[in-house]
């Protein structure tokens, strides 16, 4: 938890949400929302790094995070 | 009528016997014959078995007389004797069981004998004589056969050798086919790159739902194919991006946003085909950049809090311009910046804001996550996962940039259609904890506060519990 003094932009992510959903979110709900972005950036650095060492790459490829993509935006449809 | 065939049949020739059935027993035929109308005649049956109280009419091989029995006191006592005097006797004893027996073997063997002899008995003359000989033909020609297949063994090795002699002709005609094959490929191969493209911009697409995008982009594809074709030359593009990205968010934002909304997404990144070359200079000098920018992620953050409140015009178009021309595919490919203000950035690119100015499908601006922020947290987890000392490189940073957009995008749609559909107007924390426990996320032994404490620090923990105290 290299959770620095601020984690993320508050104000940022409920803009995000507000211009994708056109609809506001209450005080808090983007602090939950960022819980679950951090889940799905679990999942896809996850799912990625796998992938990169089946494939035998030292490090996360660009590649292996875009084929990855997909599965793990699936898997965070609600 | 659930009793086994054998006492039916035993039954059945009784009932024929006591009918009279019983005259011509030298009649085989007329055995055989009498079978099949004594099937029939069970269902008939029933009445005798009624009668059948008397131990004589009722055999022991029925079941259902010895359920019957029981019934009646006639029927008891009659059971009680039959279960004294053993089965063998009364068979014996009574007449009719003798005549009974004598009938019964010669169907039974009939019955065995029929099936086989009739055929045999049919064609007894005339078919043998010709069976035999068809037998002896086919023998002959068995023999025949023989002879044959020693020359096919020597033939294929000759073929086989005078394939070595005259391998190139005979090959060659396969070839031709496949030549012809790869005339048609041809036809079709100059599309199939841009299928390719497009399938994978689909595979976006679907992820963002949007059905329509597809024939769109098919017309937007075949500009940016050559765009692209160049632009991937220039693999490293991409660092150019992130520079930009620091100063705008949506670089790609640029692209001619003038077509319909969605596709704009993926399009713009492939309609700007344009120039390469400076995009190639720029490249190779990313590259530094990306191990610099490793370090510093908290200058990008400040850089790119700067660019989205300028919206910096005049520093994307002409920075901006160049590298996106550059980057045609891939950039919008791998390199994230583009994708994520893609679909939005449709309308904004016609304004040439570029990166800064992404629009949603409602036509609002949206804001990239600060790539800061996107790298903290894939460091983070991708040094949880495969060690301390993996390092991000910024195409991959660019690639989960737009995944994340995707996300967001996702996430806000579902979220919408919650608040939605429980009459809010705004996005409420129960929207969330619905998403997450429809994401398999929270579930009975995970609530929403394991979690946040597991990965949130404790203010933002802090404001979360005051918002939604535990229940």
């Amino acid at each position: 938890m290299a959770a620095t003094q601020k984690l993320y932009p508050r104000a940022t992510v409920k803009r995000i949400v507000k211009a994708q959903a056109n609809r506001n979110s209450s005080k808090n709900a983007d602090i939950l929302i960022f819980l679950d972005y951090m889940l799905f950036m679990q999942e896809l650095m996850r799912e990625a790094s796998i992938r990169s060492r089946k494939a035998g790459e030292k490090h996360i490829s660009p590649n292996s995070v875009r084929k990855v993509t997909e599965k793990t935006l699936r898997k965070f449809k609600g | 009528m659930s009793d086994t065939p054998n006492p039916r049949s035993r039954r059945s020739a009784r009932d024929s016997e006591g009918s009279g059935a019983s005259t011509p027993a030298g009649d085989t035929t007329l055995t055989r014959l009498q079978r099949l109308p004594i099937h029939t005649r069970h269902p008939s049956t029933p009445s005798r078995l009624a009668v059948s109280a008397t131990p004589r009419s009722t055999s022991r091989y029925t079941p259902r007389n010895r359920g019957a029995a029981p019934s009646t006191p006639y029927g008891l006592r009659a059971m009680q004797r039959r279960a004294a005097n053993t089965p063998g006797r009364d068979r014996r004893k009574s007449g009719r069981g003798q005549r009974e027996t004598v009938f019964d073997v010669l169907r039974n063997l009939s019955k065995a004998l029929a099936p086989n002899s009739q055929p045999i008995r049919s064609s007894p003359q005339p078919p043998p004589e010709p069976e035999p000989e068809s037998e002896i033909d086919e023998i002959d020609e068995l023999d025949n056969e023989p002879a044959l297949e020693r020359p096919r063994l020597s033939l294929p090795l000759d073929e086989v050798e005078e394939d070595d002699d005259e391998g190139s002709p005979e090959i060659r005609p396969p070839r031709m086919s496949l030549a012809l094959e790869d005339e048609d490929m041809t036809h079709t191969s100059v599309e199939y790159p841009r299928r390719a493209t497009f399938d994978r911009d689909r595979g976006r697409l679907s992820m963002m739902s949007y059905g329509a995008r597809l024939s769109e982009n098919f017309g937007d594809a075949t500009g940016f194919e050559d765009g692209s074709e160049d632009g991937d030359a220039t693999g490293m593009v991409l660092d150019e991006d992130d520079r930009q990205d620091e100063t705008i968010i949506s670089q790609n934002a640029f692209d001619r946003g003038g077509d319909t909304e969605d596709l704009g997404r993926f399009n713009f990144d492939f309609n700007f085909p344009s120039p390469v070359g400076p995009a190639e200079d720029l490249d190779q000098d990313g590259p530094l950049n990306d191990d610099e920018g490793f370090e510093l992620p908290p200058v990008n953050l400040g850089l790119n809090a700067g660019p989205e409140s300028d919206y910096s015009d005049d520093g994307d178009a002409t920075g901006g311009f160049g590298l996106e021309l550059n980057l045609p595919d891939r950039v919008s490919m791998s390199e994230s910046p583009g994708l994520v203000g893609g679909g939005l950035r449709d309308e904004d690119t016609v304004i040439q804001g570029s990166k800064q100015k992404k629009l949603s499908r409602h036509g609002i601006p949206v804001p990239n996550m600060p790539a800061g922020v996107v790298r903290k947290l894939a460091t983070r987890f991708a040094r949880a996962r495969s060690g301390p000392k993996t390092k991000i490189s910024k195409t991959t940073l660019a690639a989960i940039e737009q995944a994340s957009s995707w996300y967001f995008e996702q996430v806000s749609e579902d979220l919408a259609a919650y608040s939605k559909h429980a009459g809010r107007k705004t996005i409420d924390e129960t929207d969330v904890t619905a998403l997450m426990r429809r994401q398999r996320h929270l579930n009975n032994t995970t609530t929403v506060f394991s979690l946040a404490q597991k990965h949130l620090p404790k203010e933002l923990l802090q404001d979360m519990r005051l918002a939604m105290p535990p229940r």
